[in-house]
């Protein structure tokens, strides 16, 4: 696992629009971005980063082991290439910031990732941030990410990407900060699901609790209570989830995120916050009193 | 859940090697009862509408003679089922069906599978056998294996035909990768009485996100099937259309609701809902919901604010996102403000704008240039939510 690490960071597709701006983002914030990949491109450089045509040319280039973790940056149709390789070439972790690949390609690289043992964060993640460490992998943050973000000692999982910031952002206000916040990816098939990305959290040297961000449909947030309830999520969770109003409205409509789908009864906010409750998750309904309930469990020094 | 309609999809499901009954649209009660001629007389009418379970609401019909099909077609054409009105019926030959199952593929997030369901008790009744149905998890790199087929299908009862029902899963699933479909239900999968294995109903669904590289199938989808149970109205269809202008950057969400009075313009996909529900918390009606972000341009903002207040009954406009990691804030500014003055609203209208992130200094000057009352990183979503509807109880009693 090197999500959490001040192991090096390659950007698939950086030469791109997105890419480009994400990379210099990254790097002005301290992150050690050490290589790009477009194919095409290779020899060229994107704010001092090189570029390869391949992987395997970055990899050759810079030694086995020098890449830690890979954020892909690239178009929707391309993602399922892009992630293969770097599975099968580098073996590193995957943030995959790219929103609309096909369901079908997602599967397959999701699979693919599982049955190789790589950690894949996302799709559509709008990134993961340490402030400590000053390393963010993604846009998450934007271009002022410490507007956000300070060091601190609270955990933030979120399957909004916009929310991981706001939330860094009332912590911030309420004299706390941040251990590490991911930004899970508001697709229902995603890599790290929020009880795995709370696991990972806790493990997460000063975490001492975890603001959840949560939505309708999918079973993440009953996952998560079951992790909390099963005894392998210990320490605190304040649960926010969003999205009561369309329990009143017709079944089947997504909201926001594609997955944020009530579909025959299931995945009703009403009822994920009760199931959260029931394990032992502080369920808060605005972000204010995420904060206050935060301060109550970690004291002012968060 | 982009859907399409079920003669164009037995059509592609018979070009992957299933058989589908012959079939031909009608559009009058008169053209329906020409088509069953030519099939003899009797065959099957139904309403060709993107829904599930028309069989239970009435909407497939059998009849044995041509008088009866223009009876039935009579009785669907212009009928209206979830809101949707009914404007063409199918008319198909009769199978001469010996024995019904159900097959429906989709897509396991979970497990990462495709997840093949087979029972041997199909039709109108489905849901009440749930405990008959056998699931067959496909992982994508694999091919789904016949003697597992043949070892479900026996499981469900159908012994007999057991290897033909295999090859035609073989045939559904294969049809259900290369079409990128995100479900394929087909209800009843019947044994006629050549025992052949025909699709005697079929339901298929694909990914909107992979229609780029679907050409042939993305013509056949029927725009506005992603809503469940109700066809867009006009404001969705504007919003549809400015979505669908590639020259403009961002993305743009549009629902409209029953009644309303705060127009709800607001993103990214979780500070909607959270900003939507601090609304109702508050007392607040909106009058839809929306979502918009992805660093739009000002026209595409523009666009969408219009249509949020082009709406009867809007009496106030509320503008928000979480901080913006891309999305700036000033070009927001310039498309609210230019929309608001556009649609001549008088004075006193109310609009609260809580836009914090990338170039906000610049966006808080445009929106308070206009008269909007701008909130910054220190006022909370819930705290802007609750400011948006005291506004509007201000307005409403005066």
């Amino acid at each position: 696992m090197t999500l959490f690490s001040d192991s090096g960071v390659m950007i698939q597709g950086i030469t791109g629009r997105e890419g480009r701006m994400t990379a210099e983002h990254m790097l002005a914030y301290g992150t050690c971005v050490v290589a790009g990949v477009t194919p095409g491109k290779g020899g060229e450089s994107v704010h001092g980063v090189p570029v390869f045509d391949t992987v395997l040319d970055a990899v050759a280039a810079l030694g086995a082991g020098s890449i830690g973790v890979s954020v892909v940056i690239v178009p929707p149709l391309a993602t399922l290439q892009a992630v293969a390789d770097v599975v099968q070439q580098a073996g590193c972790d995957v943030v995959i910031a790219t929103e609309g690949a096909p369901r079908h390609d997602v599967l397959r690289l999701l699979a693919i990732a599982r049955d190789a043992g790589v950690a894949v964060v996302g799709p559509n993640s709008v990134g993961v941030i340490q402030p400590g460490r000053r390393r963010k992998l993604g846009a998450i943050g934007g271009d002022r990410p410490d507007r956000a973000f300070v060091p601190g000692s609270i955990g933030v999982v979120s399957r909004s990407g916009g929310m991981t910031s706001e939330i860094g952002l009332t912590l911030k206000l309420a004299g706390l900060g941040v251990s590490a916040a991911i930004s899970v990816g508001g697709d229902d098939a995603i890599g790290l699901p929020p009880a795995s990305a709370a696991r990972l959290l806790q493990a997460v040297t000063g975490t001492r609790a975890i603001c959840y961000f949560g939505e309708p449909g999918t079973a993440f947030e009953e996952d998560l209570a079951s992790a909390i309830a099963g005894g392998s999520l210990t320490v605190p969770v304040v649960a926010l989830v969003a999205g009561t109003f369309t329990e009143s409205l017709p079944e089947g409509t997504a909201f926001g995120h594609a997955a944020a789908i009530i579909r025959r009864g299931s995945g009703r906010p009403s009822d994920k916050r009760r199931m959260l409750a029931e394990a032992g998750a502080i369920v808060v309904e605005s972000l204010d009193d995420m904060a206050s309930a935060v301060a109550g469990l970690v004291g002012g020094a968060g | 859940m982009a859907r399409l309609l079920e003669d164009d999809a037995k059509r592609l499901l018979s070009e992957h090697g299933l058989t589908v009954p012959s079939g031909q649209r009608a559009s009058t009660a008169e053209a329906a009862a020409a088509v069953a001629d030519a099939f003899g007389g009797s065959c099957v009418v139904k309403a060709l509408i993107p829904i599930g379970r028309r069989g239970k609401a009435g909407l497939v019909e059998l009849c044995r003679d041509s008088r009866g099909a223009r009876e039935s077609a009579g009785r669907m054409l212009g009928a209206a089922f979830d809101a949707r009105r009914v404007e063409m019926v199918l008319v198909e030959e009769l199978v001469g069906i010996v024995s019904e199952h159900y097959l429906s593929i989709s897509l396991d997030a979970e497990s990462l599978e495709f997840a093949v369901l087979i029972s041997g008790r199909g039709g109108v009744d489905i849901e009440e056998h749930a405990r008959s149905v056998v699931r067959l998890g496909v992982s994508p790199s694999r091919e789904l294996d016949t003697d597992a087929a043949v070892t479900a299908w026996t499981a469900a009862g159908c012994g007999l035909h057991a290897a033909t029902l295999a090859d035609a899963t073989k045939c559904a699933l294969a049809a259900f990768q290369e079409l990128d479909a995100t479900l394929l239900e087909i209800n009843p999968l019947a044994i006629d009485s050549s025992e052949r294995v025909v699709v005697v109903g079929a339901m298929l669904a694909v990914d909107d996100a992979a229609l780029a590289r679907q050409p042939r199938v993305a013509p056949l989808v029927v725009a506005g099937s992603d809503r469940a149970t109700r066809p867009e109205t006009e404001l969705e269809r504007r919003v549809a259309d400015i979505n669908a202008d590639m020259t403009q950057r961002g993305s743009a969400r549009y629902l409209e609701l029953d009644g309303g009075d705060i127009g709800f313009l607001c993103g990214g996909g979780g500070a909607s809902l959270l900003l939507f529900d601090a609304l109702v918390r508050a007392g607040g009606t909106p009058a839809n919901y929306s979502e918009f972000g992805g660093n739009p341009t000002e026209q595409r903002v523009y666009d969408l604010a219009r249509v949020v207040l082009d709406k009867p009954g809007v009496a106030g406009l509320f503008v928000a996102h979480n901080i913006t990691n891309n999305t700036q804030v000033d070009i927001v500014a310039r498309g609210v403000t230019r929309a608001i003055s556009d649609a001549g609203l008088p004075v006193s209208f109310p609009v609260v704008a809580r836009e914090v992130g990338v170039n906000d200094d610049e966006g808080r000057s445009v929106f308070e240039a206009a008269g909007v009352s701008y909130l910054g990183a220190d006022v909370s979503l819930d705290q802007a939510a609750r400011l948006m509807v005291e506004r509007m109880k201000a307005v409403g009693s005066r």
